[in-house]
């Protein structure tokens, strides 16, 4: 099972698909029958067919307003919809349920037009009393996704389309915010049923309503047969199945059993490039890996230690083994897809000779044994692993490898049991403040995403990015944040790798965000296979 | 676990003659039996090609050669082929089950002293430590295996010494009963009434008198224990629960070789093909010894 | 003693192993470390956060409490909520339980459908070759991991060969015997060596018997003898042996269902586990327990059913 940041958002994106979408319209809407190939080219999309999603982790919850693991949210975002939705490059806003706003000249307050002809999937025309109860009960879940509306000081409706959405103070990423998955409009009172009840099935306005979910064995969503996207979804089902090893699904693909794994082993990826009646999809990503080391435990508080360390481990070889070849060294903490990425600001890289000056500057010159802690069960952190200690030992650091299962470990990695840990990070939202607070900020709860560095000219850079619009001046600010986060070294940054999907190759027009999401309104698929 | 392979009801023994004439009686014709004989060969060999793998392969098996990922069979050198990080199959296969034979052999011990101790006195004594003793069978035995193993792991940790201490908790149970079963039996015989009207002791008599014949059986199930065992630490290592890496194990050979099962099939299928064969081997012996209880004392 | 007097009694003692499955299971289960609180929240979890989620699960009450909570639902029925999924626990294990039993009585179905005819041909020629090697053929089974062969099994019959499913339980009657058929060999695969032999045995012992010598004497032909002679006699001990291993196979298809992804409860188990989905993870190893120990009350029952000259004695 992986690790992956539960900050996440229903940015959902779509491709060249928006722009149709703005119009009202999309490609063909009755092309029922056989398209002319059935191999891998396009052609027309074709209505109809029922596909299999097979994920290595089950969703947890449908509730909206209170879940916060990525494989709930992205199957939630089938099923309702914000007023506004990422960008298909990750890196803007645009309307989606909302056709457009207007700020009031103390930039206080937003009204928002909706677009007409929305209805939820029960036939129900969509108002904007539907989009004030959403809003008013998101800013409800004090534990949920509360604190992302706490901006919001009330919710309007003047009329049937139009919402007023009055904040507290000015806050810039207010649309943004409307834009996160934790906004998807629900029915006014949810259509008088208690909020549990309503999650157990929810309705929403998106290309798929809820059919049943068995848990640990399957969820299936059936299409929206009032969809505002006329011609869409193509896709009669979609079902998500759990499950956890990596062979198995590997193998449901290629029997035809599933039509998508999600993540397969990066060892298969090889093979399956020559295996017929599939095709391995690898999508731009803001995902990177890490090594983190604890400032806590000596001798990582060493500088020159952790710089000894990050120069000795060569990310190349990293990349070959772990991702054959699918990924690049990581030079910043921040990934390229995001903006403000410096591509200068000097990571450190892999050289022996430099290793061996850093460590013998420092307090540990003869070297030292630490221990490197895994979450147990993934092959890949496990492969990184051995090739980091074979190439520590030469420098006299013996690393003792220490697998737990991956609830304790991550437990010990945020309460600071551990020297050293590998870690993951996903951005979901598009903007690097996110990801420079939890960590490059000691004060925030992440604590320098738990390595407890702390630099104070790198604060007051992230500190200052945050509260100025000028692109200029954050530019400057995010560069100096990352090249003094590079020289202190205080994790090493590894590699960033794309996500990785296999899908079977009558599957078309699935396309993955930098964030993460998907839209399955879509995808369609080819008969035949 | 796998299945119980002793009779659950084994036989009681025949009215034994002392201990030391029986032993030497059938000490000379335990050569003779062939399931025995063809176990004892099978093993020694498998021992003698792990134990002795530095005569066997010149490479070591956590040298990593990361140009050279998943080699075929013979290429470059290497017998088997090498895996995803390089290193060579052969030298992994050998070293790896150095480390699986020691680690079951060993965890058969405690279980084995334990579980006599406890039936002995289950069988003995009877009364409340009977009862008592049979309860926690009971319960122990209403587990399924691999739960409690696996939350055991959890508890203490992953690695060798968790490993003892989970086998050891769950797996005394067997010996426990084997012994009871037997001892219950055997102490209505009249030498041990005997022995008892003479005045000797209750440990005495059961560690001299009772515990060498009874003892056998125990032995008999510790040659399929060892096989059970095999399996539990292979299943462990390929959750991810047992032998750490970098030390070469059969489970973690498997588990890492799984998504090559078209392409390099050896990486998984061959390693599996180990503990199946030292399965056999040691099945074998505790059937010889099995063969050899049924027919000997004649 | 009679037969109800052993029932009852026996059913008797299921009541203190079933206390002592549900303390052992709750105290390991809360001292592994690790808190279902920490997975539900993920990388958002920070002290705050965690706590908060803590109360709201009662995960915060002294252990004892949380025991004597858990005992006391149990008495009315209520098997609590799953922390992770928030669901009544009852209505997992009910959904999660037919895959299960369907692939124990599956797997007992072919292991005795291999083992029988085997072990009378073996019997039949007592030392001849084909005798011996049905005695040492299945050895091998002994030795081996569930897990691999079922890899195997489903990497070369399922993705190569496509004759089955590669994982899943099916939908429908044939579906499920179609879906279920490689996970069910792969447990009867580990079920045949013991069966077979003790078969052999026992039929051995049976072709020696009196009654067998006269009947060859009187002109029965052999087949008629091997069935309706050898077999019903030599079927009571094989029936204990199958009894007490089923026992152990509950237990050991956790492997199974997880390379097979069989959505049992040996699957339900197991991501409990990883989740630490503690309200789970007792319950299931309650069910567990009393399936096994009601399987053993059933083989003793059946035992003495087929063969009345078997008495109670304790």
């Amino acid at each position: 099972m992986r690790h992956r940041p539960l900050l996440t958002t229903a940015l959902t994106a779509g491709c060249a698909l928006l722009a149709l979408a703005g119009c009202g319209s999309s490609a063909s809407s009755s092309a029922g029958g056989a398209t002319s190939s059935s191999s891998a080219s396009a052609g027309a999309p074709v209505t109809g067919g029922n596909l299999v999603f097979a994920n290595p982790q089950d969703a947890q919850s449908l509730d909206e307003s209170t879940v916060f693991d990525n494989n709930s949210i992205w199957i939630i975002e089938q099923i309702t919809q914000p007023l506004f939705t990422v960008t298909s490059n990750g890196k803007g806003v645009m309307p989606w349920l909302a056709t457009g706003y207007t700020v009031s000249k103390n930039q206080l307050a937003y009204t928002i037009t909706l677009r007409n002809g929305v209805k939820f999937s029960n036939g129900t025309p969509m108002t904007s009393k539907d989009v004030q109860f959403t809003l008013e009960q998101t800013m409800a879940a004090a534990q949920g996704w509360g604190y992302i509306d706490s901006a919001i000081k009330s919710v309007t409706a003047p009329s049937p389309d139009t919402v007023v959405v009055n904040l507290k103070y000015k806050w810039a990423p207010i649309l943004a915010d409307l834009a996160l998955f934790a906004n998807g409009v629900v029915p006014d009172n949810y259509g008088g049923k208690t909020a549990a009840a309503f999650y157990q099935a929810p309705i929403g306005t998106g290309p798929f309503k809820f059919d049943y979910w068995h848990k640990g064995s399957g969820l299936k969503l059936i299409k929206n047969t009032n969809y505002w996207q006329s011609g869409k979804p193509y896709l009669d089902s979609v079902t998500w199945t759990d499950v956890p090893n990596d062979n198995t699904r590997q193998l449901q693909v290629t029997s035809g059993q599933a039509q998508i794994d999600q993540y397969p082993a990066w060892s298969t990826v090889s093979a399956l490039k020559s295996t017929p009646n599939v095709a391995l999809s690898l999508f731009p990503s803001t995902e990177t890996t890490y090594l983190a080391f604890n400032e806590k435990v000596a001798p990582f508080q060493d500088v020159n230690v952790r710089r000894a360390i990050s120069y000795a481990i060569d990310r190349s070889a990293l990349v070959k083994a772990v991702l054959f070849g699918n990924g690049q060294a990581a030079n910043s903490i921040f990934p390229p897809q995001l903006p403000y990425y410096d591509p200068n600001s000097g990571g450190l890289q892999y050289s022996v000779a430099d290793a061996k000056a850093a460590l013998a500057k420092s307090s540990v010159p003869k070297g030292f044994t630490t221990t490197l802690l895994l979450p147990s069960g993934n092959s890949d952190y496990a492969t990184i692993a051995t090739i980091v200690q074979s190439e520590l030992k030469p420098l006299g650091i013996n690393v003792q490898i220490q697998q737990q299962d991956p609830n304790t470990a991550n437990e010990n990695f945020q309460s600071g049991k551990y020297d050293m840990y590998f870690s993951l990070w996903t951005m979901d939202i598009p903007d690097p403040d996110e990801l420079a607070t939890f960590a490059l900020d000691p004060t925030a709860g992440s604590k320098s995403f738990f390595t407890f560095y702390n630099n104070s000219t790198v604060v007051k850079a992230v500190h200052a990015a945050e509260v100025t619009t000028d692109t200029a001046a954050r530019q400057a600010d995010y560069n100096t944040a990352q090249s003094q986060a590079a020289q202190d070294a205080f994790m090493a940054f590894l590699y960033y790798s794309p996500y990785q999907y296999v899908e079977s190759s009558n599957v078309h027009g699935f396309l993955v965000t930098p964030l993460g999401n998907y839209h399955m309104e879509d995808v369609w698929l080819s008969p035949g296979s | 676990m796998s299945a119980v392979s002793a009779d659950p009801a084994p036989a009681p023994a025949p009215v034994p003659p002392p201990a030391v004439t029986r032993v030497r009686a059938r000490r000379a014709r335990w050569y003779r039996q062939p399931t025995l004989m063809t176990g004892l060969v099978l093993l020694a060999v498998i021992v003698f090609m792990c134990y002795g793998a530095s005569l066997l392969t010149s490479f070591n098996p956590d040298t990593q050669n990361l140009e050279q990922p998943l080699l075929g069979l013979g290429q470059a050198g290497h017998l088997l082929g090498t895996d995803q990080e390089g290193r060579d199959t052969w030298a992994r296969l050998l070293y790896g089950g150095q480390v699986d034979l020691r680690v079951a052999f060993i965890a058969v011990i405690l279980p084995f002293i334990l579980g006599t101790i406890l039936g002995s006195l289950a069988g003995y004594f009877g009364g409340w430590a009977d009862t008592v003793i049979m309860r926690i069978i009971d319960i122990v035995v209403a587990f399924p295996f691999f739960v409690l193993v696996i939350a055991l792991v959890f508890v203490l940790g992953t690695g060798e010494k968790s490993i003892y201490i989970a086998i050891t908790a769950i797996g005394w149970v067997s010996y426990a009963r084997i012994t009871r079963g037997e001892i219950t039996v055997a102490k209505r015989q009249e030498y041990v009434l005997a022995a008892q009207s003479g005045g000797l002791s209750s440990l005495r008599i059961i560690g001299r008198h009772l515990l060498p014949n009874v003892v056998t059986q125990s032995i008999v199930y510790a040659m399929s224990d060892i096989v059970q065992d095999i399996i539990a630490i292979v299943t462990l290592s390929y959750l991810g629960l047992g032998i750490q890496p970098p030390t070469p194990d059969w489970g973690t050979m498997i588990s890492a070789g799984q998504n090559f099962l078209t392409t390099q099939w050896q990486l998984t299928t061959i390693p599996g093909i180990a503990v199946v064969i030292t399965g056999l081997a040691l099945s074998l012996i505790g059937d010889g010894l099995a063969d050899l209880l049924r027919t000997g004392g004649s | 003693m009679g037969r109800m007097s052993f029932v009852l009694r026996r059913l008797v003692l299921l009541v203190p192993t079933a206390v002592g499955v549900t303390i052992i299971t709750f105290f390991m289960v809360h001292l592994i470390p690790g808190n279902p609180a920490v997975t539900i929240l993920g990388q958002r979890a920070n002290p705050s956060t965690v706590a908060a989620l803590d109360k709201q699960l009662g995960l915060n009450q002294p252990l004892i409490e949380q025991y004597w909570l858990f005992i006391d639902r149990l008495f009315h029925g209520n098997l609590g909520q799953s922390l992770y999924y928030q669901v009544p626990v009852s209505s997992l294990i009910t959904s999660h339980l037919p895959p299960t039993l369907w692939l124990l009585c599956y797997a007992a179905v072919l292991g005795v459908a291999i083992s029988v005819p085997l072990a009378t041909l073996a019997a039949s020629r007592k030392d001849a070759v084909r005798d011996h090697v049905i005695r040492v053929v299945p050895l091998l089974g002994l030795g081996l991991p569930a897990f691999w062969f079922g890899l195997i099994l489903q990497t070369w019959l399922g993705t190569k060969l496509r004759l089955f499913p590669v994982t899943g339980y099916g939908q429908g009657f044939t579906g499920h015997l179609h879906s279920m058929f490689l996970p069910a060999l792969t447990v009867a695969v580990a079920l045949c060596p013991v069966l077979i032999r003790s078969l052999r045995a026992s039929m051995l012992g049976v072709l020696g018997a009196e009654f067998v010598t006269t009947a060859r004497a009187k002109g029965v032909p052999a087949p008629r003898l091997l069935v309706r002679h050898v077999l019903r006699n030599a079927v009571i001990p094989a029936v204990t042996v199958l009894g007490i291993n089923i026992g152990y196979l509950i237990g050991g298809t956790l492997i199974v269902e997880q390379v097979f992804a069989i959505p049992g409860l040996g699957s339900l188990m197991i991501n409990a586990i990883f989740e630490r989905d503690f309200t789970v993870i007792q319950s299931v190893a309650l069910v567990y327990g009393v399936l096994v120990v009601l399987v053993n009350l059933l083989t003793d029952v059946a035992y003495v059913a087929l063969d009345p000259r078997v008495r109670f004695d304790a």
